[in-house]
């Protein structure tokens, strides 16, 4: 064990450290938010074995970003998996819960088994599993088997990240586990495999074809876009935050395509620059997801239930989840003054920066991924309009959230934390894009020194001479400023005036939480206008008592899992029918179970004359 | 002389090959013992190892003389008839036993032995040791499965006594008192099974699948 240690097993470049810090500053607040979250949910025991698993999952996702071994990095790979699998499950209440692992752990191991392909394609050339040698060794690999080799990573990762039509797991895993641990499995866990995909793909293969970046952006704006639209129709919480990580992740991916693209094009200052983007999402996404499962988590310890429509009114029962709450939701929806705004600003600049630098038909398709990419930021605001206001704002619709209690402090503290820091990641922008350009540098293998992307200590500049300028920390003092201005003048001009209703008051004078809008209402309109993808159905069931009277009228309004019914059932049947004919071969005769061990020993002996 | 032992081994091996009643299987399977006891004797002779005498002592008392009287004695307690029940009949048995001991000619050539004594020597333990698998597979009484894996740990100790010159003493004992065990739960086994079923014929387990 010492060994391990001591031995030469770790690698601590930029990236690795970039990596661990977005671990560490999750983990942190999810550990403290934990003391109080576990505390009578669980037994004794439980909790503390929850807290174990916590330890472990973190220890390694910590291994997976900083060994320089590709086998000890898929041993971590797996144990992160496994630890989180665990925890998944750990919820054993729940039927679902069991489900949902189910679900995970085929899918992730589905994902490890092309890593291992991959990582045994590296090998057979570098005849060593460093990373250093494999990476020298990757020079002179044939084109050949750098796009079989990127093909499969590419799947192995994309598994983990949740690139649609991936991402089948990741609504179903996330939610279930303990919230502290979904707020790490959405804002870590599956930055791990970015950190794959820019480990092996960028640092050790390189970008050898054309077809590399487009694709990668191809699948990032399809996840982008899928992800967002699920999670608008979602109606539990933490499954609308879970797919919205999927969304999120395709932004990122955005930023690690268009970074191969600009490198197979030769622009070193635009591929950093485009890294830079997708590493500054990756970090805000971390922390305003994070935040944003620790809130709600809050909102199910406090009510115990994830169901929107059971909730609302919770912000006159919990200010303070409420606020942080709403910090998470304008962040994610790419709102100054907070961080996500700057990253997405930046990922479109770095689309808009990369259009005027190509010729005619590729112009087109960044145009177009920087539209869907806008058109992505769009759905967001109004998915979490929707997460915001069907859970805090009107009147509670269920007698758990009339009777929600605001929570203890360590869970206010973790929310605190993460609530702070996507203003500090938003006002610091500057500085901390200037510790990204050598990450991103090191993941491509570029020299930043000369390279330069902010104008002072305040101003971003991406380019030199575009006048594309963005200045967060001014930005905020402006709407500060603006804020207050309209404050003053609503409490000069807007005070004292008279105002004076009901006496019929249109029938709003006796309005109850029936009368709400309900989060399926709200996503009506985008379920309308994307029909053509959700395919909604609608299944009604009327009991006449008589002609004239209906007794009981049920109404359900379904969308279809397009990816489930159309990839993974045919895929699953598939496999059950395989293994049906496979079973032939079991007709349970010991003789014949004898024989094919028999046999077995026969051939491999015969195989080893071959060799 | 140490040729002659093996052929002994070998055709020890072939009158299994055509045993129809567990008497039979059992003597023959006493004298593969023996002669696997001559030959140990002969190289602990020859290389002057005193381990080598304790292992053909060991081998004298466990498998010449206690494991085939306690198969003796399961096969008197459990009372049932003799015969072994042969999905393959004897003659065809021995075709196959032949085809087999051809194969472990050639694989002893692959492995690199071509005509000193070694190259008999491995291919009588490989022979032994398909022809044992080939037992546990075409006869249907579960008294047949112990006896072929008893015969393939024969063969295996005759591989390994010849290709490496003997393993160490302590592996050997070990192995020993495995088959030893071995044979004593699978004694229990077919005992519990003839109990159980009323019979041991392994053909009709077949209802016990998943």
């Amino acid at each position: 064990m010492l060994a391990f240690f001591t031995q030469h097993n770790f690698l601590f470049d930029p990236l690795a450290l970039f990596f661990l810090a977005v671990i560490g500053i999750v983990s942190l607040p999810s550990a403290v938010y934990s003391f109080s979250y576990l505390k009578g949910e669980y037994s004794a025991g439980k909790t503390r074995l929850a807290s174990c698993l916590m330890v472990a999952f973190i220890a390694a996702m910590a291994l997976v970003v900083s060994v320089s071994n590709v086998l000890v990095f898929l041993v971590c790979w797996e144990i992160m998996s496994l630890v989180s699998y665990f925890l998944v499950v750990f919820d054993t209440k729940h039927e679902k819960s069991i489900q949902a692992g189910m679900i995970y752990i085929i899918m992730t191991h589905v994902g490890t088994a092309f890593l291992i392909a991959a990582f045994m394609l590296m090998y057979t050339h570098a005849h060593s599993f460093d990373f250093l040698s494999i990476k020298n060794a990757c020079l002179t690999m044939p084109a050949q088997t750098k796009n079989i080799v990127f093909v499969l990573l590419l799947a192995g990762f994309g598994t983990k990240a949740g690139i649609v039509p991936l991402h089948i797991w990741l609504p179903y895993a996330h939610p279930q586990a303990p919230s502290h641990i979904s707020s790490l499995m959405s804002g870590v866990m599956i930055k791990t495999a970015v950190y794959g995909l820019l480990r092996f793909v960028l640092w050790t293969l390189g970008v050898q074809a054309f077809w590399w970046g487009p694709v990668v952006l191809v699948l990032a704006t399809i996840t982008c876009l899928v992800g967002i639209i699920y999670a608008l129709m979602e109606r539990d919480i933490k499954r609308l935050l879970a797919y919205s990580s999927v969304e999120n992740i395709g932004i990122i991916l955005l930023g690690v395509g268009l970074s191969m693209f600009f490198l197979y094009l030769n622009k070193p200052y635009l591929a950093v620059f485009a890294l830079i983007a997708g590493l500054f999402h990756l970090i805000n996404h971390a922390v305003f997801k994070g935040l944003l499962f620790l809130c709600a988590g809050s909102v199910y310890k406090a009510t115990g239930t994830r169901d929107m429509e059971k909730l609302g009114g919770l912000i006159r029962t919990m200010p303070r989840t409420a606020v942080y709450f709403l910090v998470g939701a304008m962040a994610i929806s790419a709102l100054p003054p907070f961080n996500g705004f700057v990253s997405e600003w930046m990922t479109l600049q770095a689309f808009f920066l990369g259009a005027l630098n190509v010729t005619a038909g590729v112009k087109l398709f960044l145009g177009i991924c920087a539209a869907l990419l806008a058109l992505t930021g769009g759905l967001a605001a109004a998915c979490f309009v929707k997460a915001f206001g069907i859970t805090f704002l009107a009147q509670p619709r269920s007698r758990y959230a009339k009777e929600a209690k605001e929570v203890p402090l360590p869970m206010r503290l973790g929310m605190f934390f993460l609530a702070l820091l996507t203003l500090v990641c938003s006002l610091g922008a500057v500085k901390i894009i200037r510790i990204l350009a050598a990450v991103a540098g090191v993941a491509c293998g570029i020299d930043t020194g000369g390279m330069s992307f902010s104008f002072n200590a305040f101003i971003l500049q991406p380019q030199l001479g575009q006048r594309v300028y963005l200045s967060a920390p001014l930005l905020a003092m402006a709407l500060a400023l603006f804020g207050l201005a309209g404050f003053i003048v609503y409490t000069v001009a807007g005070k004292g005036k008279a105002v004076s209703y009901r006496t019929w008051d249109c029938g709003y004078y006796k309005l109850d939480a029936r009368n709400e809008y309900t989060a399926t209402a709200f996503s009506k309109p985008f379920r309308i206008s994307f029909s053509f993808f959700l395919l909604p159905y609608r299944r009604t069931q009327k009991i006449w008592e008589s002609f004239y009277h209906v007794k009981s009228f049920t109404y359900e309004t379904h969308t279809t899992p397009v990816f489930r019914k159309y990839i993974y059932d045919p895929l699953l049947k598939l496999i059950f029918k395989s293994a049906v004919t496979m079973r032939r071969i079991q007709p349970g005769s010991i003789h014949l179970y004898l024989g094919y061990i028999f046999v077995t020993l026969l051939l491999l002996i015969v195989f080893m004359g071959q060799f | 002389m140490r040729e002659l032992i093996l052929f002994g081994i070998i055709a020890a091996t072939y009158l299994m090959v055509i045993a129809k009643r567990v008497p039979a299987l059992i003597r023959s399977f006493r004298y593969q013992s023996f002669f696997l006891f001559l030959i140990t004797l002969a190289a602990a002779i020859e290389e002057g190892h005193a381990d080598l005498y304790w292992v053909a002592l060991l081998i004298l008392i466990l498998k010449v003389l206690f494991v085939p009287y306690a198969m003796y004695r399961i096969a008197r307690r459990i009372n049932v008839d003799e015969n072994l029940g042969l999905l393959v009949n004897s003659q065809l048995s021995l075709l196959i036993a032949l085809a087999l001991t051809y194969c472990s000619r050639i694989f002893s050539r692959t492995l690199g032995f071509h005509q000193d004594f070694r190259a008999v020597a491995i291919t009588v333990a490989f022979a032994v040791v398909f022809i044992g698998a080939f037992l546990m597979v075409s006869r249907m009484k579960a008294f047949t499965q112990v006896t072929g894996l008893l015969v393939m740990e024969n063969g295996i100790f005759l591989f390994g006594s010849f290709l490496s010159g003997g393993m160490p003493f302590l592996v050997e004992i070990a192995i020993s008192l495995d088959v030893l065990i071995s044979v004593i739960i699978m004694g229990l086994f077919v005992y519990r099974i003839n109990k159980v079923f009323t019979h041991i014929d392994v053909n009709k387990l077949s209802r016990l699948r998943g």
